[in-house]
């Protein structure tokens, strides 16, 4: 099977331009054109470059620029007069930057590592006789460029990208995050604040923020936020599409439709929408994780740390230095995609800040619109109504099928609720923990639950006394599972009512900010106290402050 | 310090095939080799290019890195596409009749008594 690796070559000796898309000259679109490379021809190689140098003079680029962009452009289109079958170079250039991605179809690269490496080349008589073949050509490019990577699939071809920055980087690029907060939706609760895995939030004189130096683009505040506060830098409304538009969503997206709606439906409602080209992010993460296989095969310092999530990896530029090694060099996946799709137009749902960052980052060939996952969603929920009526090749079973696993409270919660609510049809028997990873997740242990239980799972499998012989027998029930009344405001279902509604009214006299001051976990839950006479009203610091209340 | 091109070629023996204007340039180095990649990363435009590659290799390299002159080996001729480049792009084309080890070393000896090491 062919094989596709994606290197990251620009390692860490230059910091990556992160974020140089925003500083660049607002207002200025950039040049941009396409340059055909015929494989064999070694008349023409050097065509494109010259384009490239015709701009970049009429623009008044400084020379050294000028020779570096030179040096990277006519080596990597020589590379495809003397490797490839042909090829296109794409090239974008603004007064910042030049961003150029050379593609072409040929026979591939089997090993990049060793073609990375001075010396090393395959090329034939006929490119040696012209002063190529040297073995130069690759890391030659690298050298002279800002940011590099090579993609190749054996048999089918490669792709290189890079960048050469025509303004001078100073310094350490900045930290790039894409944590959104909104001061005017924010309650000031404060979930953030603790829900940060590096303390980065801050809520102060009633506006929260985010310490950028200390901000990895997690999940965690925007998931701790219930009024809405936190998001992404992504467009509310869903960008126009084109002809050219490529739209790339996460595998995830397509489940995010219930157990009646298969993806081959959502992506149908998608297209629908206008999205002809569309892309899914697991691509990359399944060539990732083919290639990082592989890696970990051949390299001494054990584990390897796959680059799977962007915030993880965020985590342990920060936390954990010290692991930087473990890491495999590779792209993640979605600056993997970033790298391989050089179509004009790319609308991308992101499910996550980390995800926004990486795209955040310059691509002067495509234009990256981000949009929020849920109003992608939105849009194409549209259309599955009508798709779902007409029931066009959905690829659900018929039936439920399989035995699920949930463990976390949290989770457990959300499926009983979706069971409760008749959204779950597809699978047969659910096994729920409330701890995570079942038992091995209970706070008495000193080992994380994902590390211990997959390690019991192998213990079993190699010592059979572990595993049950049959010797237990599961016992019948005989009384009934009854509820239980915790929940229940009065015996009597009339005053439960009036217990309701005045529960209800005060409510609706406290704050709303859910601080926990007064010992109540939220506003709702101080207000059925005060009214079944747990608390009074005046343990509110923020309602006895008000006159008006 | 620097050297004409002029007064390079004279000192160096080697024929100006292509120079006019591009003779009142001024180099301070030189670079000697064969192998495409390393004449572009040391290629300047203070640089004299000393090369066996007499074809269109060595055109796109005067086009594309804009050096200001190449001096070729052994008395070779290059093609015509080469001496057109050169004129276009107001490049010295110099012929050595020497090799590459002769050239050099006297080419080392006339940049060290112009440019001072």
């Amino acid at each position: 099977m062919a094989r596709k690796t994606v290197k990251n070559t620009s390692g860490r000796k230059k910091p990556s331009p992160a974020g140089v898309a925003e500083s660049r000259g607002a207002g200025v679109s950039p040049v941009s054109f396409q340059h055909a490379i015929q494989g064999g021809d070694y008349d023409s190689g050097g065509d494109g470059a010259k384009r490239i140098k015709d701009v970049l003079k009429k623009i008044g680029v400084d020379p050294q620029s000028v020779r570096r962009t030179m040096v990277a452009a006519y080596e990597a289109e020589m590379n495809v007069v003397i490797h490839a079958y042909k090829g296109l170079m794409k090239v974008a250039i603004d007064p910042a930057q030049v961003d150029i991605a050379v593609t072409d179809e040929g026979p591939g690269i089997e090993d990049i590592e060793l073609a990375m490496k001075d010396g090393y080349s395959t090329a034939p008589a006929a490119a040696r006789e012209l002063g190529f073949g040297a073995g130069l050509g690759l890391p030659n490019i690298q050298k002279n460029t800002d940011r590099f990577s090579i993609q190749s699939t054996v048999g089918r071809g490669t792709q290189l990208r890079f960048t050469v920055l025509l303004q001078p980087q100073t310094g350490e690029s900045p930290a790039v995050n894409s944590v959104r907060l909104d001061p005017a939706r924010c309650r000031q609760c404060l979930m953030c604040v603790h829900a940060c895995p590096t303390q980065a939030v801050r809520v102060r004189d009633g506006r929260p923020g985010v310490l950028d130096h200390l901000c990895i683009d997690c999940t965690s505040c925007m998931a701790a936020c219930d009024s809405g506060a936190i998001g992404m830098p992504a467009a509310a409304e869903l960008p126009a599409p084109s002809k050219k538009t490529v739209l790339v969503i996460p595998g995830s997206f397509l489940e995010q439709f219930g157990s009646d709606v298969g993806p081959g439906q959502v992506l149908g409602a998608l297209r629908e929408c206008g999205f002809e080209e569309i892309r899914l992010l697991d691509e990359w993460e399944a060539a990732l994780r083919d290639a990082v296989v592989e890696y970990a095969r051949d390299v001494a310092l054990k584990p390897v740390i796959s680059p799977s999530c962007p915030a993880v990896l965020n985590l342990i530029r920060m936390r954990f230095p010290s692991l930087l090694e473990h890491v495999a060099p590779f792209l993640t996946a979605v600056e993997a995609a970033r790298e391989e799709i050089t179509a004009p137009h790319a609308v991308w749902a992101a499910p996550c800040p980390a995800q926004c960052s990486a795209l955040r980052a310059p691509s002067l060939l495509t234009k990256i619109e981000l949009v929020d996952p849920p109003v992608l969603r939105k849009a194409a929920f549209e259309h599955i109504g009508v798709h779902a009526r007409h029931d066009e090749a959905s690829p659900r079973p018929a039936g439920p099928r399989q035995v699920l696993q949930v463990s976390g409270i949290r989770h457990v919660m959300n499926v009983l609720e979706a069971i409760e609510n008749g959204r779950v049809s597809d699978y047969a028997l659910i096994e729920l923990f409330a701890c995570d990873q079942g038992c091995f997740g209970s706070p008495v242990w000193v080992e994380d639950p994902f590390m211990a239980q997959p390690r019991f799972e192998w213990a079993k499998e190699r010592h059979p006394i572990l595993s049950p012989g049959g010797r237990a027998s599961a016992v019948r029930r005989v009384e009934p599972l009854s509820p239980r009344a915790g929940m229940r405001l009065d015996s009597d279902m009339r005053a439960a009512m009036a217990k309701l509604a005045e529960i209800d009214r005060l409510t609706k006299t406290l704050p709303g900010r859910n601080c926990s001051v007064c010992g109540a976990p939220s506003c709702t839950a101080l207000a059925e106290d005060v009214v079944l006479g747990r608390a009074t009203p005046e343990s509110c610091i923020y309602r006895s402050e008000s006159p008006d209340n | 310090m620097s050297i004409l091109l002029d007064q390079l070629a004279k000192q160096l023996g080697a024929d100006m095939i292509e120079g006019g204007r591009a003779g009142q340039r001024r180099i301070d180095r030189a670079y000697a080799g064969d192998r495409v990649s390393d004449l572009l990363n040391h290629a300047s435009d203070t640089t004299l290019i000393v090369t066996n590659l007499a074809n269109q290799s060595v055109a796109r390299l005067i086009e594309l890195m804009e050096v200001p002159g190449v001096c070729l080996l052994d008395g070779a001729k290059p093609e015509p596409a080469v001496v057109e480049t050169a004129r276009e792009h107001g490049a010295a084309l110099l012929v050595s009749r020497d090799g590459m080890f002769e050239t050099c070393g006297k080419l080392y000896k006339i940049l060290e008594t112009a440019c001072g090491s």
